[in-house]
This record gives structure tokens, sequence and C-alpha cells, in this order.
């Protein structure tokens, strides 16, 4: 079965928000990426932390794969998002609102939940989330870190159905 | 029956260059994380059932780590790497400890 889909709803304005961070993250790993950003560094884990030798060795041989794998995923879920971009100043308010069907092949789900954890990643970095306490709801970031969470749990459970 | 080829008794096997010794894949609680997405990396990519997903990811969420899968050090850097796709925080190590 490969016409298996995977439906997620979203309005116009979660479509238009994702396609702003999905357009950043693209340029955080793509082609002119910076090694040295430590949101790329929550990207790519030390496998070794107590072995500096083969931690290096083997980041030297993995991060530029995975950080272009990254790239991919991202540019999968921008793809799915294009029909859903609007000029939402010029959209009366219930049009900007109202939910709209995104339908994911089966086998692009993966490269969604990806990349949904991925800009939790980043925005956790650029945060200063280490655990689960960490909470300042003053500031708006953490509105879209935690819009983001549910987005995931969202996508999860509808693909959690098909397994 | 036909044996289809016959072993050469005289070949040295250098059982010391053998890589016998286990390695494992630890992954590691993240705040970012979520559970059931969690849950899903082990069984999508583990193959392994509902209830021993939960139970990792349990185990990460309250003991802080859990070790997800044991073998041969190279085919541990693999599922490492997978679990990094996944923005799961693993590492690699030898499990004699």
């Amino acid at each position: 079965m490969t016409d298996l889909t995977v439906r997620v709803r979203m309005a116009r304005v979660e479509g238009a928000q994702l396609v702003h961070l999905v357009d950043d993250f693209r340029e955080l790993v793509g082609a002119n990426r910076d090694v040295e950003d430590p949101a790329i560094g929550r990207l790519i884990p030390d496998p070794y932390p107590e072995d500096e030798d083969s931690s290096r060795a083997f980041r030297d041989a993995t991060r530029d794969d995975l950080l272009d794998r990254r790239a991919l995923d991202a540019d999968i879920v921008r793809t799915a998002l294009a029909g859903m971009r609007g000029d939402l100043g010029d959209m009366p308010r219930d049009e900007a609102f109202a939910e709209h069907d995104l339908d994911i092949p089966l086998s692009d789900v993966d490269a969604w939940m990806r990349t949904l954890t991925a800009l939790r990643l980043v925005i956790a970095e650029r945060l200063g989330i280490q655990n689960d306490d960490d909470h300042d709801p003053d500031d708006p970031r953490y509105g879209v870190y935690d819009w983001l969470g549910y987005r995931l749990e969202l996508t999860v459970e509808a693909a959690d159905r098909l397994l | 029956m036909i044996p289809l080829a016959t072993p050469d008794i005289d070949e040295q096997l250098d059982l010391s260059a053998a890589p016998l010794e286990p390695w494992e894949v630890v992954v590691w609680n993240d705040p970012v994380n979520l559970m059931s997405y969690v849950v899903r990396v082990f069984r999508t990519y583990f193959g392994y059932s509902l209830e021993r997903a939960t139970m990792l990811m349990r185990q990460v969420h309250h003991d802080g780590q859990a070790i997800v899968a044991t073998g041969p050090r190279e085919t541990m850097e693999v599922h490492a790497q997978a679990m990094h796709d996944y923005g799961l925080w693993a590492t690699v190590r030898k499990a004699s400890r």
C-alpha cells in the first residue's frame, strides 16, 4: 500500500506560520550553514561524550549528511505547504482561520515529524530549554514551541492509527 | 545430503580480531521530545512492540536514559545516527558496564 496518507488539519494562519519557520530552518541547515551555531549543534548530538577522538571521527564522517537530510526533510514539508500560502493581510478573518486538510503520503510522514522535532530543538536551543520546567509565559517563542509540539502530537496520533 | 561446500579445516580464524564485545545505544532524556513521538520512533525504527517501546520511553523519561539496542559497534553507530535523524539524543558506549 503506497497510497496511504495521514491527514492533518490546519488553519491557513498556522500554515503560514509553519512556512515561515520552515524557511528559516532551511536557511539554517542549508548550503551556507554555520556549523558553529549552537542550534546546529543541537541537531547533531555528541555520540561519544566520553571519547573525544571517536566523537570527532563520527561527527566528521556524518555531520554533513545528517544536516543534508534535515534540509531534504524540510523541503518535503515546504513543498506540501506550498498550497497553504496566501496573502493573509488581504484575507478575511474567517478564511484565514478556516481549517484545511493536508494529506501527507505515509512515506513523507517521517520527514514531517523529524522537521517539527528539529524546529523545536532549534527553538529550545535559542531559549535555553534544559528541563521539563523551563517555561516563560511572557515569551511568545514558547507559544511557538508549544504549538509545534501540539502539531507534532496530532501528526503522531494520526500516523499511529495506521500502525 | 551432499554438502554444497567442503569446509576447509586448515583455515585459521583469528578470533582475537573479531569484535565480540557488544556495544549499546543509549537514548537520554530531552524535554523537547514528546513521549508519543519517542514511542513511535522506537516502534517504527527498531520494530519494537508498543509495550516494549512504551517501557523504554518511560525509562528514558524517569531514569534519564535507556539502552535501546545492543550489538556490534558499527551497527550501534548506524542506530545512533538514525536516532539523531529523529532528533533523539543518543550515545554509543561499550556494553560492559
